[in-house]
Formats: C-alpha cells, structure tokens, sequence
C-alpha cells in the first residue's frame, strides 16, 4: 500500500462556532469540564491578547495548550513516566478571544522534564487558529521563575536571542488567589515584536 | 488509547501541501501571517504528545445536524458524509476528536459575526462533534452548504464546503481543514482551495460520491477520508 499523504491545512475561517464553547475549557487542570482541577502543583492563570499587524487585535480566534503536568510528565504513551503522571490533570485546554483579542487560561505551573541528554524547561505549547492564517501556529511559553532552566532549554536556544523575551510570560500579579502571567501574542510585525513561532 | 497506534514519527510537510500565502483577495491572510519564517525545531515530547482522553473535555456524539428534534429538520439537501481519519501509514487513527461546522442551506452560518443578508434557518446550527471507532470511522448527516460570497471588493464565491477539526493523538497531529463537494464549478474559483500548490492535495479535499445503497436513499452520501501528521513506531535505524 502506498503511503498516504496528510491533507492540506486550511484556515479556520471566522465563524469558528461558539456553540462549541463551554466554561471550563479553558481550563487545562479539569479532565470535564465540571471536574475539579487537580490538587497537584500551582494553580496560575494566563492571560493574554491576541494581535494582528498593528496591535490590532483578532476576534474569534481560538488557542490550544498543552503542557506537562506540576512533576513533568505526560499521560500519554510517548512518554515512558506516563504511569506515574497526575490522573487528574488533563493538560489540555481551548480559549477563544473576544473583542479586545483576549484570552485566558487556568492551568498549574508545568514541571520541565529530561529530554535525551539534555531538558526541557517548564514551558507549555500554544497553538493559535484564526481567520486567515491558513494553518495553525504552534509557539512555547516560558516562566521568568526558571532563568536557568530556560537557558539550557534546546529550543528555545533556536529563538535568536534578541526574540526569546517574546517567549516568556511577564508575571502581571494575582487573582482569585492564583498568580497570573501575561502572555501577549503578535502575529506579524517589526522582527523583534514578532512573536517566534516554530515549525516542525 | 492504545500505544500500538499512537505515532513516533512526524515527517515535515512534503511540497505541494500547505497553502500558498498571502492569498490575492484574502486580505486577513496578509495581516495575520508572520512576517518572519517559521523556527524549525525538533519534536520533542510535548509535540509528540497530546490528550488521550479529550472526548471527556470536549463531549462527543452530536452527529446530526440536520435534525434538531422530532419533526425539525433543516431546510436543504439532506447528505451524509462519512470517511476515516488516518496516519501517514495508512493505519486508522482511533478515538480522535472530529468537529464539523458549516453554513446552511443559504450559506449563512448561525454565528453572531456573519450579517449577511442570507437567511437564517431556525431548524440549523451546524455543528457537530463526534469521536472515530476503532477503525477510524465518522460519521455525520447534515444538509448541503450554500455558497457564499466573501466580504471584499473584488469578491469571490465560496464553494459550498465543509469545515473539519481534527484532534488526533498527538498535539502535532492537529488539523483544521475544509471538505468540497465534487463537480462544483466554484471549486476551481475558490482562492482558498486554489492556496494549495498541488493538483492531487486539491483534489483529496474534495468528496467523493457514494452509491446510494451504502447509506440508504433518505441521504446523499460523500465519502471523505483525512489523513494527519504522524507515523508508526519505526526500527531502530542502524
Ligand atoms: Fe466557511
């Protein structure tokens, strides 16, 4: 049998439908919606805009993330700890901007984890859905807590130095009793307000 | 899931198959794409991995959207498109995640951002979602799309098409797609599909009709497979 090739990307288009929405998506420490968040690791939120050429921002986009749970590992066969992750946190969620662009997203701070000889940093993957980009953009975000771990992170030792600030979440306080990290996303712009997205 | 179908290997996009952009007339393709190059990086666990349980977050089953209830159906031509959702090798990609919108009849969609003049069918949402079996399949009855025009000077129609999202077993196996019907002479007009450099990639997003006998006679059957990222576990190589 010859092997198939993927089919083509296509973009999401404006009329993502809301009716799919539900409270609770957004967050990544719930297995459903209507589950507790899991007990382990820090609870923080994530807020952030997301913007067009000209700070402009983009309505009706969607966001997905996607990390480890608080000790780094993921309930998932590719990972050889997955036995022992957090059967309680399901590390994936889904936001939707509004007007102004923004977003939010309850989640725990990641662990970092090794990765062949070397590892990776806490971070969590986002991948961004709007109209008119024909395919999604994956991009990390990283923590301002762990400097040392970042810099021997092997990715984001790709990311020319002058862009990695893009990369980090700036802490912007506390609410609801959670530390909240600002994470704001351009799109297109001057080269180092861009925000660094990856391709694999 | 089943580690035996859960893939290791995500080969980069071969040429021909991601849109070409900016698109002449698609004026959010200019403005959202980045100015500068993708970072290639290496799949590393976190791309290789995803969630294996998301019909728990995200409830499966909604799989008819021409009936709203006992005596609703919506206006239109009733269809019913169905394919399997597979890997780079072929294999059946179980337990995914597929989301479906699309417009009505009229080709309006019921959301709050398109205002145009179309009408709206109160017996049609248009959407649905609903999880692969253990031979990849899905499933959906719903009613043929009306074309639309897209909101720009210098417009263009689009094609009566299908939208898909597909979570699959790895967060780099994540597609967001559109279905054509065939023989629709808008197809060759659409600069969206037209994106897509290669004739064959064009050609497998578009439907393919089925003998009435597959699916009875209350519905206009299209089969339609998706293919995503991801290989099998390869041998160790020397
Ligand atoms: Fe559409």
């Amino acid at each position: 049998m010859t092997a198939p090739l993927p089919t083509s990307a296509h973009t999401i288009g404006p009329f993502f439908p809301q009716t799919f929405f539900r409270i609770g998506d957004n967050d990544l420490a719930r297995m459903t919606a209507d589950a507790p968040p899991t007990a382990r690791g820090e609870r923080i939120l994530l807020r952030g805009r997301l913007m067009r050429e000209g700070g402009v921002p983009c309505v009706n986009a969607i966001l997905e993330a996607w990390q480890a749970d608080a000790a780094g590992r993921f309930r998932h066969p590719a990972d050889p700890e997955a036995a022992l992750a957090d059967p309680d946190f399901l590390g994936w969620g889904r936001a939707w901007t509004d007007a102004d662009g923004a977003y939010e997203f309850r989640t725990l701070m990641p662990g970092g984890f090794a990765e062949g000889n070397q590892r990776r940093a806490p971070h969590i993957d986002l991948w961004v859905m709007a109209s008119g980009l024909m395919r999604q953009l994956a991009t990390t975000i990283y923590f301002a807590d762990f400097a040392a771990e970042n810099t021997a992170d092997p990715v984001l030792a790709l990311v020319p130095p002058e862009r990695r600030a893009r990369l980090v979440a700036v802490a912007d306080g506390e609410a609801e009793g959670m530390r909240v990290f600002r994470f704001d996303l351009l799109l297109r712009g001057a080269p180092e307000a861009e925000t660094p997205f990856f391709v694999e | 899931m089943d580690g035996a179908i859960t893939p290791d290997r995500f080969e980069p996009w071969p040429p021909g198959i991601e849109p070409a952009v900016p698109i002449e007339g698609y004026a959010n393709t200019f403005t959202h794409t980045p100015a500068l190059a993708p970072i290639r990086r290496p799949a590393t666990r976190t791309e290789v991995t995803g969630p294996t349980e998301l019909w728990r977050k995200l409830p499966c089953g909604d799989d008819n959207l021409a009936v709203v209830g006992p005596g609703r159906m919506a206006l239109g031509q009733l269809i019913h498109i169905a394919g399997r959702i597979l890997d780079e090798d072929g294999r059946p990609v179980r337990g995914a995640v597929v989301e479906l919108w699309q417009a009505n009849a009229a080709g309006r969609y019921f959301h709050p951002n398109d205002d145009r003049d179309a009408p709206l069918d109160p017996n049609f949402v248009g959407n649905g979602r609903i999880r692969t079996d253990e031979e990849g399949r899905y499933g959906f009855f719903t009613i043929k799309p009306g074309a639309y025009p897209v909101p720009t000077p210098n417009t263009w129609w689009r094609p009566p098409h299908v939208h898909f999202s597909v979570l699959g077993p790895a967060t780099l196996s994540r597609l967001v797609t559109q279905m054509y019907f065939p023989g629709d002479p808008l197809n060759l007009l659409d600069r969206i599909l037209m994106s897509v450099p290669d004739a064959a990639a064009r050609e497998r997003l578009v439907a393919r009709p089925i003998p009435p006998a597959e699916v009875g006679l209350g519905w206009l059957g299209y089969r339609h497979d998706i293919v995503l990222r991801g290989r099998a576990a390869t041998p160790v190589q020397p």
